[in-house]
């Protein structure tokens, strides 16, 4: 068995465990999934108000709006769902909760990530697919750009997560900075990148790479480019490998804790 | 053969100091300082395979850094370490399917899951394919006795209940080392013992190393043949228990009732008086200069006696004695004035 698969098998087993737990709690389980939908319906609400009366904003259309929630939705569901600690990586840092994954003999940040699962991803992963069958794109082409721009916007997500996150190594407390950071990505991934000139621009390209979880993997699915695929697959690259020194240069910083800690 | 080597090994960390108050913090922010805390000091020493070691001192003396070390979670900041011939921050992964850990405030089973599940995840966590992992767990729910405790959500065990799964899960891998942090702290004397005999047994049994460290005295005297006992990073004392015992148990303390009344002033020469009453008395002395049988001889004469009880102190008051020993000394004075400060 190679190296990639039996990481992928403890994989789907972390899954499993976040799963069986999750199931502990249906209740609580559902009414966060609903209400995240409910959430981002209503949020979109004010964007379909708003084209019935401007049709289009520096070129972007109410079909291409729909197209961007459905992929940073999509995304940050999945990635929020499937990889739960990202949210809260810092805390585990801060309140050495890392202890428990560095004595085990897996990866260290893919397991800290994949052991927690955030309930309302699952809500913002549906809406997203919702978004994705009311915009219209029903080709194999369109939907297999869906999923590979989705997929790539998780990555960048996450590497954004954890290089914020992974400061807490260096600062000691960086929750604020981390919900900062966050928050950010999801508020300006979420408007059309039009908008957006000169600075502004760049920051969303670089610095806090909003771009790289919305409108340009939306371009994507709208339409095939080498151009906009070769971008995508650049950026995720060097997100990742950004966060994945950087957390590792960290943990060379990690000092424990003695908190008493539960494994939730 | 060495399971443990360990040669001047030496953790700092940097620690901010504050005055208390709003006009510290405000200082604190303009002008911080930080004080190096030497949490591990010039530590050296050997654990051999399948030995039973007991690694104790009070709170914050280092032991639980040392442990962090030594699985590879801690980066120390000079020194050498060898544990079953990896070094543990250079190779955690490949000594962590070699050794088990148990931190008594850090559970590794899944809250909101029965153990059960936690158990085939860790199966999962080190490969281990399905029969042998079933396998193994069955041997372990017999040998821990939590048959009827894997179904349950470990949020509703009790402390020792499921501090018993959390022993077992460490050993799920057959780890050929298990270091063990503080596993009996919080528990009860019943539960304490049980967790007790089943590390000793697991240790007859597959002959697994066993570094215990715990400021409970008692966890030692029923564990360990081997004692380290460390104080402010530095290792005051190695020895076995028995000869711990040896060196240090040269006082005596006797309870004795009398029929009668004693009278005022009732002193046994060359014993000190521990309490006094109108019918008995408790007194101890040092059997290298005062002899049992002079003690005895002078509390028989002194009226009929009803009843004697003749004891050794505790290993607890050992150990104190110990760490006061080593308090005491004068080049523990002058490390306690070289803490290094240094403003940033």
């Amino acid at each position: 068995m190679t190296s990639f698969q039996r990481e992928f098998r403890f994989l789907l087993a972390l899954w499993k465990a976040n799963l069986l737990a999750a199931m502990e709690y249906r209740g609580a389980f559902l009414l966060q999934v609903v209400g995240m939908i409910l959430n981002n319906a209503i949020y979109f609400v004010f964007w379909i108000l708003f084209f019935q009366r401007f049709q289009q904003v520096r070129g972007w259309k109410l079909d291409d709006m729909l197209l961007l929630f459905s992929v940073v939705a999509t995304g940050f569901g999945l990635a929020t769902f499937f990889f739960g600690n990202a949210v809260s990586l810092c805390e585990v840092i801060t309140e050495g909760r890392l202890d428990y994954y560095l004595s085990l003999p897996r990866p260290v940040l893919m397991h800290v990530l994949a052991s927690g699962s955030v309930a309302s991803g699952m809500g913002d992963f549906t809406y997203g697919l919702l978004s994705f069958v009311v915009a219209g794109h029903f080709g194999i082409d369109a939907i297999g750009r869906f999923l590979l721009g989705s997929f790539l916007a998780i990555i960048v997500f996450l590497a954004v997560l954890v290089i914020a996150h992974s400061t807490a190594f260096w600062l000691g407390n960086a929750n604020v900075l981390a919900a900062q950071v966050t928050n950010a990505m999801i508020t300006f991934a979420l408007y059309p990148i039009t908008l957006f000139d000169g600075t502004a621009k760049f920051l969303l390209f670089t610095l806090l790479p909003a771009a790289f979880v919305g409108a340009v993997p939306a371009e994507f699915v709208r339409a095939f480019s080498w151009r906009v695929l070769g971008q995508m697959l650049g950026a995720t690259l060097i997100f990742l490998v950004l966060a994945l020194v950087i957390f590792h240069r960290g943990l060379r910083h990690y000092e424990s804790g003695s908190a008493i800690q539960t494994q939730v | 053969m060495s399971a443990i080597t360990v040669r001047n090994l030496h953790k700092t960390f940097q620690a901010k100091h504050k005055a208390a108050g709003l006009q510290g913090s405000l200082r604190a922010l303009w002008k911080p300082e930080w004080q190096m805390v030497e949490a591990v000091r010039d530590l050296s020493f050997d654990m051999e395979d399948g030995e039973l070691l007991g690694f104790i001192g009070p709170n914050g003396a280092g032991k639980s850094t040392t442990i962090k070390i030594l699985t590879g979670i801690l980066h120390p900041t000079g020194g050498d370490v060898s544990v079953l011939g990896y070094v543990p921050w250079q190779q955690r992964r490949d000594l962590a399917y070699q050794i088990g850990s148990v931190f008594g405030q850090r559970p590794q089973l899944w809250y909101h899951l029965p153990a059960i599940d936690t158990f085939y995840l860790f199966g999962k966590i080190y490969e281990l394919d399905d029969k042998t992992i079933r396998q193994r767990i069955g041997f372990l729910t017999e040998a821990f006795e939590i048959q009827d405790l894997l179904e349950t959500p470990v949020r509703k065990l009790s402390l020792g209940q499921r501090m018993r799964c959390e022993v077992a899960a460490s050993l799920l891998h057959k780890p050929r080392l298990i270091l063990l942090d503080e596993p009996s702290i919080g528990l009860d004397v019943v539960a304490k013992q049980r967790i007790r005999d089943t590390i000793k047994r697991m240790n007859e049994v597959e002959n697994v190393g066993v570094l215990l460290t715990s400021h409970d005295a008692g966890d030692i005297e029923a564990l360990c043949k081997r004692v380290i006992i460390v104080n402010h990073g530095q290792i005051i004392y190695q020895d076995k228990v028995s000869a711990l015992k040896r060196s240090y148990l040269t006082s005596k303390q006797v309870d004795v009732r009398y029929a009668q009344p004693l009278p005022d002033n009732f002193q046994v020469a060359g014993a000190e008086i521990l309490k006094a009453g109108q019918y008995g008395i408790k007194l101890r002395f040092d059997t290298r200069i005062t002899p049992v049988e002079a003690v005895l001889t002078q509390l028989a004469t002194a009226g009929e006696l009803v009843d004697v009880t003749i004891s050794d102190p505790s290993l607890e008051e050992v150990i104190r004695t110990i760490y006061q020993q080593a308090d005491a000394s004068p080049a523990r004075r002058a490390a306690n004035g070289e803490v290094a400060r240094e403003r940033v």
